[in-house]
């Protein structure tokens, strides 16, 4: 078919045998300097002079179009850190002539937005095609799930978009890192601006889809709103699949409600907006959706005129990593990047300076790297990589949606406000972060 | 091992009389024939499972070609499982349900739960998650078969989604809900044997215990399946596809024989269910959704309804296509650009840019394609072809 | 949509239960610019907007207006199911066809009513690729409600030339897995051709946002036009098949097609021209339902299980069992979601399998009809 694999016996299975019966020497085959310090573990050591990053991103289904985005990020990663440009030139310990001395090759994996697919696209990536770094996401539940099999196969994951308490929360793990904020993040995020724009001392009514990331979020908005003196009417559970919300819209009191939170994403986010515009629900209160992306802002186009939420990242935000960023991307692809792209990017090179910081790609050592490293290079800010459960200390961008006639390809909102880390984020003991076990390094 | 669909109103007459005599006065005269194709059928299972990963993973050339890997030989093998039950109900019963993934993802939900909670032997995890498909398959069954065409299609989609939307949202405490079943347990095989480890001086060939067990049972599965369609069972079921009344006529109970089929099929797919729990450590909520009965339709369809194999060729070819095809990049001219083995020109010569992306596309026309040519699948152009060798070979 | 105002004028100074009331009759946001002295307590507002108060004060009216609120929730939500199953159901009926690509039928009227109504941007895809990045007549939303009808009408007439006429012979089972394969190609080529992302299919302007009806209040006003304008294709429907020359021969086809064949009637015009009008009331429902979710080619499989429940429950051909069956569908699904919304999708098809097992050939469905 395209690429010929030359070895006949998968070096992976050698490997594992060796962990199995003990003859660790097998290891000895791979021919690095340092794979005679370090024992063989997942897809360690690499065999040959090319590095394999695995992109397992949603090439079909509703969010195909953020997948492809992000695709770009990561193919416009590897060509910088082969080649040099775009952030590679500035970033400390980035050669822009491979990592270490390996040069990167990439394979891409279809998610379908699916748990089980995605899972299985990784296992090719890491089994036949011996990835030694997996990175991707664009849904929660496919972050959770593919983390638990990097876990497992010893490869490191890392999350692009996922936004769930879960992945660096309950379901944390020792081989996944997270750039991506999290519902607790965005509603502490959101809460000082909203009380600021629309008052104190109102009522608000959540709709929350009732699975994992939608019960996480819901109960963050009432947390920090319920802190900064707003009090909850009430917080209604929506199935997963419903696409008409219509009838739980109808149920919302609009002469006690002041404030609406729609704790949907995607596309089912873009259907509840337009559908309570549509029930003339903004004019009787205000709409707030935590999170936004691109597929669901161009669904529901003017829906999300004034509508506060929070956004990965956005092509606007005015910092220098942000506009070298933009510019690089722009120049590559003429268009402009996506949330998703930047964090895609960003995760790609955060792997490659910690592999360069380590000096091997030995997973344990890289993970060492990552943990409690402190950067400023990303344009959110000074930002931690926390050791304790894997999760980003960053701020976070609050936007607002901007009119129809405003919106353009690309861009579809205003930045309100890049709330810095320190207002955000939670102690290691708390929250989340306290159901989190990061399991082993080996 | 021809598993031609006999003429019906022999098989009818025949089948029917069978079932009241004594079963040893027919089968005695031909016991040693049955006992010689069945052992040959089993023995040609177990080689060509033997020998699957080991030539679709590690072969040298082959496996190059093919791009194949351990993890997909196993998934094959176990959708083969599941595929194969399917067809027992299709291909030899004409009942064509939409709701077997109540089967898979509730056996495999069970198994999963079973293993958190009970016990995290992988041989009495597929003994749970069986018996629950099992149990699944005669309840549902027995509502569903009231009535039979396209009603029977659409009551066992409905039965299919219903589960899946109590899996969603009323039973998400057991399930996991969207997150999918994450706490699976799994114990060494027989207590000394861990899964996922190689097998010691045979991992060239099959690979990892995990797939010494699902090829195992797979063999097991062939062997009864063969056994079953050998039976008068077998040849009522193919009595009430070619011609339900008539088969009423001749005092078959017809719907016990359908319910029969319909339970029988929903307890291999359990087996598949069981084993894909075991497979991935984990439960996806959408095993239980309407796709995945669709994507076993598909897979019975495209491999061959009506014959023993032919399901689980389907499998393999759609699991092939969705997991390795689907991540070629550009599809090029053979031997061209580098890294192929006979290297002709050095620049790849592309065909079709982002080809991976038609995956799902290929894969539908193709199954449009083989419904209105060769209603027979793939495996049915494979035994005409050898027939017509045969044939050849004959007038000479 | 209403007038937008300036919240940053509301900002702080203001209390959560001191509002203007806006031109629906509804409380408005709270846009007093009034600066009150907050009341020593420090919690002012909350007095005035107990939630326990404010329904003591709707009272009775407030149960009526909840119970006509998921009423006619239920009715627009079935509203689509009928268009969709009248076609599936007719199409079943007469032509014992089992079609499971008709809900690539609404997919093609939707996005077909899309480019006519709007001109869209397209950023993914082939077309895009291909240098089509905008796209679309921009006609409005009337010339998408005739021209959809009659574009899908044709493809009707194509399908049941190709697809249909050869499988009439063949068993339930081929025409079902014929007509999946087929569905899942369309899906796919649409996917390809527009890529896989959403697009917002406006509401006219002149039906869009609320309009205010009496006990219920604020209502989506394309909602309504989605109600009336099925009523009227039903309507039409049933007048074609009751009481026309047409409708005498389908009618009869329906009973014994054999029959009919026997008394020198050819059935294979009608037979096209029933399969085109089933065609043509899916596409139409994509046209209707567009506006009310996002646009993308998952729509048509989506809308496919629900429509076949309607049939099955209504009775097959019979075209007032399929609106009973899918206001039956609808109802049930708004009531569960006002009062156990965490089982409103397990309820519909509990509803398809008791119905189905009471009453086998459906509501109002006659035995001898039934495949």
């Amino acid at each position: 078919m395209a690429r010929g694999e030359q070895n006949d016996v998968s070096r992976r299975d050698v490997v594992k045998m060796a962990g199995a019966t003990g003859l660790a020497g097998v290891a000895g085959v791979a021919g690095s300097a340092s794979a005679q310090e370090n024992p063989p573990i997942g897809n360690y050591p690499i065999q040959g002079d090319t590095a394999t990053f695995g992109f397992n991103v949603p090439q079909s289904g509703p969010y195909s179009s953020e997948g492809q985005d992000e695709l770009r990020a990561y193919e416009l990663a590897v060509q910088h850190l082969n080649n040099g440009g775009g952030w590679v030139d500035n970033w400390e310990g980035l050669s822009g002539n491979g990592v270490l001395d390996y040069q990167l090759d990439s394979v891409t994996g279809d998610t379908a937005t699916d748990a089980d697919t995605a899972r299985q696209s990784a296992r090719r990536m890491i089994q036949r095609d011996n990835a030694i770094m997996v990175s991707g996401g664009s849904s929660s539940a496919v972050a959770v799930a593919v983390q638990e099999l990097c876990q497992r196969e010893k490869v490191q994951f890392m999350a692009c978009l996922t936004h769930a308490d879960d992945t660096t929360g309950g379901d944390c793990v020792r081989y996944s890192f997270r750039e991506m904020f999290n519902t607790t993040m965005s509603a502490q995020a959101l809460a000082p601006v909203v009380t600021e724009e629309y008052g104190d001392d109102l009522n608000f009514y959540q709709l929350y889809a009732d699975y994992n990331w939608g019960q996480s979020q819901q109960d963050s908005m009432n947390t920090y709103f319920s802190d900064a003196g707003w009090s909850q009417v009430e917080s209604v559970a929506t199935p997963l699949g419903t696409s008409d919300f219509s009838s739980y819209l109808s149920q919302v009191p609009r002469d006690e409600t002041d404030v609406l939170f729609l704790n949907h994403y995607g596309l089912d986010g873009a259907n509840s907006l337009s559908q309570a515009i549509d029930r003339g629900l903004n004019e009787d209160m205000e709409i707030v959706v935590p999170l936004y992306n691109r597929p669901m802002a161009q669904a529901a186009s003017g829906a999300i005129e004034g509508v506060f939420g929070t956004v990965a990242w956005d092509a606007q935000i005015d910092n220098e990593p942000s506009n070298a960023f933009t510019e690089t991307f722009q120049n590559e692809y003429d268009r402009i990047p996506s949330g998703p792209a930047q964090l895609a990017y960003a995760q790609t090179l955060q792997y490659a300076a910690a592999v360069e910081r380590a000096g091997t790609f030995y997973p344990p050592e890289v993970i060492r790297q990552l943990e409690g490293h402190e950067y400023d290079n990303i344009g959110m800010g000074p930002e931690t990589m926390r050791a304790c459960d894997h999760q980003a200390q960053r701020a976070v961008p609050v936007v607002r949606g901007l009119p129809e006639g405003e919106q353009e390809e690309g861009s579809f909102f205003e930045i309100v406000n890049l709330t810095p880390r320190e207002e955000i984020g939670y102690g290691c003991d708390e929250g989340p972060a306290a159901e989190c076990e990061l399991g082993p390094y080996e | 091992m021809s598993d031609e669909p006999t003429e019906t109103a022999d098989a009818t007459e025949e089948g029917g009389a069978v079932v009241e005599r004594e079963r040893t006065e027919r089968e005695f005269p031909s016991w040693e024939r049955v006992r010689e194709s069945e052992l040959f059928v089993i023995a040609i299972t177990t080689v060509a499972l033997a020998v699957f990963p080991w030539l679709f993973a590690r072969a040298p050339v082959i496996s190059g070609v093919l791009q194949g890997y351990q993890d997909l030989a196993t998934l094959i093998v176990i959708w083969g499982i599941f595929a194969m039950g399917f067809n027992l109900l299709l291909g030899y019963t004409g009942l064509l349900s939409f709701g077997h993934a109540a089967f898979w993802g509730g056996a495999a939900y069970a198994a999963g739960v079973f293993s958190t909670h009970v016990s995290s032997s992988p041989l009495l995890i597929i003994l749970a998650g069986t018996a629950f498909a099992a149990l699944l398959a005669w309840a549902l069954g027995f509502v569903a078969l009231r009535r039979g065409g396209i009603y029977f299609a659409i009551l066992t989609l409905a039965f299919g989604q219903m589960a899946y939307y109590m899996a969603l949202s009323p039973l998400s405490g057991i399930t996991g809900g969207e997150n999918g079943y994450t706490g699976v347990e799994l114990a060494p095989l027989l207590g000394s044997f861990f899964l996922q480890y190689p097998v010691p001086g045979l991992d060239w060939l099959v690979g990892t215990w995990t797939y010494v067990l699902v090829g195992v049972v797979a063999v097991v599965c062939v062997a009864a399946a063969n056994r079953i369609l050998h039976s008068p069972y077998g040849m009522v079921f193919r009595a009430i596809r070619e011609n339900d009344q008539r088969a009423e006529f001749v005092g078959l109970n017809v719907w016990r024989y359908k319910l029969m089929a319909f339970v029988i099929s929903g307890t291999l797919a359990g087996v598949a269910g069981s084993l894909f729990t075991i497979y991935s450590a984990y439960v996806p909520v959408q095993s239980l959704y309407w796709t995945t009965s669709g994507e076993v339709v598909i897979m019975a369809v495209l491999g061959g309804v009506g014959s023993l194999f032919g399901p689980i060729l389907g499998a393999g070819i759609y699991l092939y296509v969705e997991n390795v095809i689907s991540g070629v990049q550009q599809l090029t001219l053979p031997f061209t650009g580098p890294g192929e083995y006979v290297t002709l020109v050095q620049e790849p010569v592309v065909l079709l840019e982002g080809f991976g992306a038609y995956w799902h596309l290929i894969l539908g026309l193709v199954f449009v394609a083989v419904i209105v040519l060769f209603p027979r699948g793939i495996w049915g152009l494979f035994e005409d072809a050898a027939g017509a060798v045969r044939r050849l070979g004959s007038d000479h | 949509m209403g007038p937008r105002r300036d919240p940053v004028d509301d900002r702080t100074k203001l209390y959560a239960c001191e509002r203007i009331p806006n031109e629906h009759g509804g409380e408005g946001k709270f846009t007093s610019r009034i600066e009150s002295v907050r009341s020593g307590d420090g919690s002012p507002g909350r007095d005035c907007t107990d939630s326990e108060d404010d329904r003591k004060r709707l009272g009775g009216d407030g149960v009526l207006a909840e119970v006509l609120t998921v009423f006619i929730n239920g009715l627009q939500q079935g509203a689509i199911y009928v268009l969709v199953a009248i076609g599936l159901s007719i199409i079943l009926g007469t032509l014992k066809f089992v079609n499971f690509a008709h809900g690539a039928l609404y997919l093609v009227g939707t996005y077909v009513g899309l480019l006519v109504t709007l001109e869209i941007q397209l950023t993914d895809g082939k077309l895009a690729e291909w240098g089509f990045t905008s796209i679309g007549l921009g006609w409005g939303f009337l010339a998408a409600l005739v021209i959809v009808p009659i574009v899908v009408f044709a493809v009707g007439l194509l399908m049941e030339r190709f697809v249909a006429r050869p499988f009439y012979d063949r068993p339930d089972t081929d025409q079902i897995l014929l007509t999946f394969g087929l569905a899942i190609v369309v899906q796919e080529v649409f996917k390809i051709l527009f890529g896989g992302q959403s697009y917002n299919f406006a509401r006219p302007g002149w039906a869009s946002g609320p309009v205010d009806l009496p006990i219920i209040g604020a209502f989506p006003e394309w909602r309504l036009y989605v109600i009336g304008i099925t009523a009227v294709l039903v309507a039409g429907v049933y007048a074609l098949v009751e009481f026309t020359d047409f409708g005498l021969v389908v009618r009869a086809g329906t009973r014994d097609a054999e029959m009919v064949e026997l008394l020198g009637i050819k059935l294979s015009r009608p037979y096209l021209m029933v399969f085109g009008v089933g065609a043509a009331l899916a596409g139409v429902a994509g046209v209707v339902g567009g506006p009310l979710y996002a646009v993308n080619p998952n729509i048509g499989t989506e809308i496919l299980v629900p429509a076949f429940l309607v049939v099955v429950i209504g009775g097959v051909g019979s075209i007032t069992g399929a609106v009973l069956g899918g206001i039956l569908l609808g109802e049930t699904l708004a009531i569960l979601v006002a009062v156990a919304p965490q089982w409103s999708q397990v309820g519909i098809y509990v509803l398809a399998a008791v119905v189905l097992l009471a009453r086998p050939q459906g509501l109002l469905g006659s035995e001898e009809v039934t495949p």
